[in-house]
């Protein structure tokens, strides 16, 4: 799927200078006002950030979250549900208004969309099978495991930055998953060490999974998390982040994290 | 969520695998046929272009081809995730419906269109009388091959987010934690889907099979 | 003396530097049965080829009642109605019944209401002795009622001239015979045949003319008596004498 993205995302751009790309001179805000609604993507197979619930419904911290700015922008929501590598060609391509599925800043998507301010900060962790013996003390010491991790991640990319690029880690040790309960699944078998993932999400598996735990948790390619926009639409921006502001402000965001990451 | 529940909720992603299959494959057969018979009876230049149409649609992964539809293309034409996904899948289908059909065309040629044209028929009405009635009974079992890989192929189209029966086994697995059980009701409805498609064929195959002496 | 039905002058074939045969001459006329004979891969099936149009001659020309053929503009499809070719492998329509395969041209290339075609087929159906396997399939005929068939559907088109490349080459031994008489009864009838095939007995016995062809030339040509009893080339003495004793013993097999 990863290099799928980056074909995808140069098409895109593509495309964009065939079309004789005039991005609409006016703001998608006025858009989402005039129709009074606003479409919103999101990848609902990430607890507790989205997911499904009991009824068939998404829900989540970021799907509550996302209401509650819908509601405060005085506009209906509407959500699309789609695997988490489209969304943001997704939202380049006009096909989503903007998104909110625990997304990290991250240079390459900056390219070819925008970040609201962070609404929240996430950790990574590390995760490790019963059969572990190693030691990790320092993040660097995965290098002399076999590492697996979601493709198209930010984890993804930290690790290749960090770990792969510089020889650390060989590129055969590094096992790249299109979805975290996949490589959850390896870890269990034994065909990978350590899984490196989102801290908060992580725990529900290893909740459910005794066969696992996490040995080491800190903001190392993760931390902010942020709602992608459509690139260079300041208006847009400036009202979502005002919103953001205003839910911090008033405790809304904090309620939030109680519900969904205490355990 | 009880047991009916799950499986209801991966179940009812099944319209969306009908809908795109029942569009991507008609579209997939109505395009091959116009090119194999072009193809085997155009000329060689149109066989030449058409062996680079079948080598490029062939060539690509499917789902490259529905990135490209969904997310560039339709930036000037605003095409749905399931009509972008049903026509890309549509066009690579009729890549390899087009060869099954060549091939099946290649199979009766010749000798048959021989003896037809030497009764007086011209080589339009030996084409339509003769060599396609007889290439239609050998281009059922590899096109029934075909029309279980769409059947399959069709999940694709969750990379656009159409709630198909994969996209919807992948959601609730998730966020039950109930992975297998997820997989297995998918894995269950597909193999349904085919099992009765591949055999409905077979019906029509016995049923259209010329008789001969064993 | 009438003109010949059939003209052919000055025949060449070639594909590229092969030559499979050059400036053949042969005048057939109404009624006549020519058998050609010659070792294989002479040119003999490629002759009948370039008559019905299935090949186009490089050089030469071709004259079929008054009419020239082989001229730029002809229609191939409007000859090919005149003239009936029956095949070695039979090459019946596989997806039709016998009465099916006969009816074909009769509907589609003349025009023929159902009913007339039907009528028309049965009467060939039945002139060849196959008028009770009408409904049945190629795959449920043996091979000589398959040739049967085969030449019926030749028949239909009231061809004015036959030709019949080695119809009985691929057939077991005691199928010869039903399609021999067939083809025998069709000659008495006054039918104008050109028939390649190394059946002596039917040479001998039928032919008012035989050909001997070899290395794409006319070696001689004559009466089956003059052939057979007094060849004028030492070459055709011997092609002969290897055939009939291959034939011969073939017939015996056959009794």
């Amino acid at each position: 799927m990863r290099k799928h993205f980056l074909l995808v995302v140069a098409l895109v751009l593509v495309a964009a200078m065939l079309v004789g790309c005039t991005s609409e001179s006016s703001s998608l805000l006025n858009k989402i006002q005039e129709n009074k609604k606003v479409i919103v993507g999101t990848s609902a197979d990430y607890p507790p950030y989205e997911y499904l619930d009991e009824a068939g419904g998404i829900t989540g911290f970021d799907v509550e979250l996302m209401a509650e700015i819908a509601n405060r922008m005085g506009v209906e929501l509407e959500w699309v549900d789609m695997p988490f590598d489209s969304l943001v060609a997704a939202v380049s391509s006009g096909k989503l208004d903007m998104s909110i599925s625990c997304f990290n800043y991250d240079e390459e998507r900056d390219k070819t969309v925008d970040f609201s301010e962070a609404y929240y900060t996430t950790e990574d962790a590390f995760v490790v099978g019963s059969a572990f013996t190693g030691t990790i003390t320092v993040p660097e010491d995965i290098a002399n495991y076999k590492v697996g991790v979601q493709s198209g991640t930010v984890q993804d990319g930290w690790l290749t930055d960090n770990l792969v690029t510089p020889g650390l880690l060989p590129e055969a040790n590094l096992s790249r998953y299109e979805r975290v309960d996949q490589a959850a699944l390896d870890l269990a078998n034994g065909r990978i060490d350590v899984l490196m993932a989102d801290y908060v999400p992580v725990q529900a598996l290893v909740a459910q999974n005794p066969d696992l735990q996490v040995v080491f948790h800190a903001e190392l390619s993760t931390g902010p998390i942020n709602i992608v926009l459509p690139d260079g639409d300041t208006e847009l921006k400036a009202e979502i982040d005002r919103i953001i502001k205003e839910l911090q402000a008033d405790g809304f965001i904090d309620q939030l994290a109680v519900k969904y990451f205490s355990e | 969520m009880d047991l009916g529940q799950f499986v209801s909720y991966i179940a009812s992603g099944t319209v969306y695998t009908v809908g795109v299959t029942l569009i991507s494959l008609p579209a997939g057969l109505l395009i091959g046929i116009i090119l194999a018979l072009l193809y085997v009876y155009g000329g060689k230049t149109a066989a030449r272009v058409l062996n680079l149409y079948s080598t490029i649609f062939r060539g690509i992964p499917p789902v490259v081809l529905l990135f490209i539809l969904f997310f560039a293309v339709s930036k000037g034409i605003n095409l749905s995730a399931f009509w972008a996904g049903s026509l890309s899948l549509g066009v690579v289908s009729s890549a390899y419906q087009m060869e099954i059909v060549r091939g099946a065309l290649l199979s009766v040629s010749g000798d048959q269109m021989m003896a037809a044209r030497a009764v007086g028929l011209s080589r339009l009405q030996a084409i339509r009388y003769v060599v396609i009635p007889q290439a239609i009974r050998l281009a059922i079992p590899p096109w029934s091959n075909e029309a279980a890989i769409i059947i399959k192929d069709s999940s694709l189209v969750y990379a656009l987010g159409v709630p198909e029966i994969l996209r919807r086994a992948q959601l609730i697995g998730a966020s039950s934690q109930k992975y297998l059980p997820a997989y297995i009701s998918a894995a269950i409805i597909y193999f349904l889907l085919v099992f009765i498609t591949t055999h409905l064929l077979t019906l029509l195959e016995k049923k259209l099979a010329i008789p001969s002496n064993p | 003396m009438p003109k010949p039905i059939l003209t052919i002058k000055n025949l060449t074939k070639k594909y590229g530097e092969n030559v499979i045969f050059q400036h053949l001459d042969l005048d057939v006329n109404e009624g006549d049965t020519i058998v050609i004979i010659g070792p294989s891969g002479t040119g003999k099936s490629t002759l009948l080829r370039c008559v019905n149009l299935l090949t186009r001659p490089n050089e030469g020309q071709i004259w079929l009642d008054d009419e020239e053929i082989t001229a730029k503009g002809a229609d191939e499809d409007q000859v090919r109605q005149h003239v009936g070719m029956v095949f070695q492998n039979f090459l019946l329509f596989n997806h039709l019944t016998a009465l099916g395969n006969v009816k074909l041209g009769l509907t589609k290339v003349k025009h023929m209401s159902d009913a007339q075609a039907t009528e028309k087929a049965m009467h060939e159906l039945t002139r060849v002795g196959l008028a009770d396997r009408a409904n049945h399939y190629p795959g449920q005929l043996s091979g000589g009622q398959q040739q049967r068939v085969g030449i019926a559907r030749a028949l239909a088109m009231d061809p004015r001239v036959m030709l019949f490349d080695e119809p009985t080459s691929a057939l077991d031994p005691e199928l010869i015979g039903e399609v021999l008489e067939v083809m025998r009864q069709l000659a008495l009838d006054g039918m104008t045949m050109l028939v390649v095939t190394h059946e002596m007995g039917f040479a001998r016995e039928v032919a008012d003319r035989i050909i001997f062809m070899e290395k794409g030339y006319i070696v001689e040509e004559g009466s089956p008596d003059e052939m057979f009893n007094h060849p004028k080339f030492p070459r055709t003495r011997e092609f002969l004498w290897k055939i009939t004793e291959l034939y011969g013993k073939k017939e015996k097999d056959a009794e």
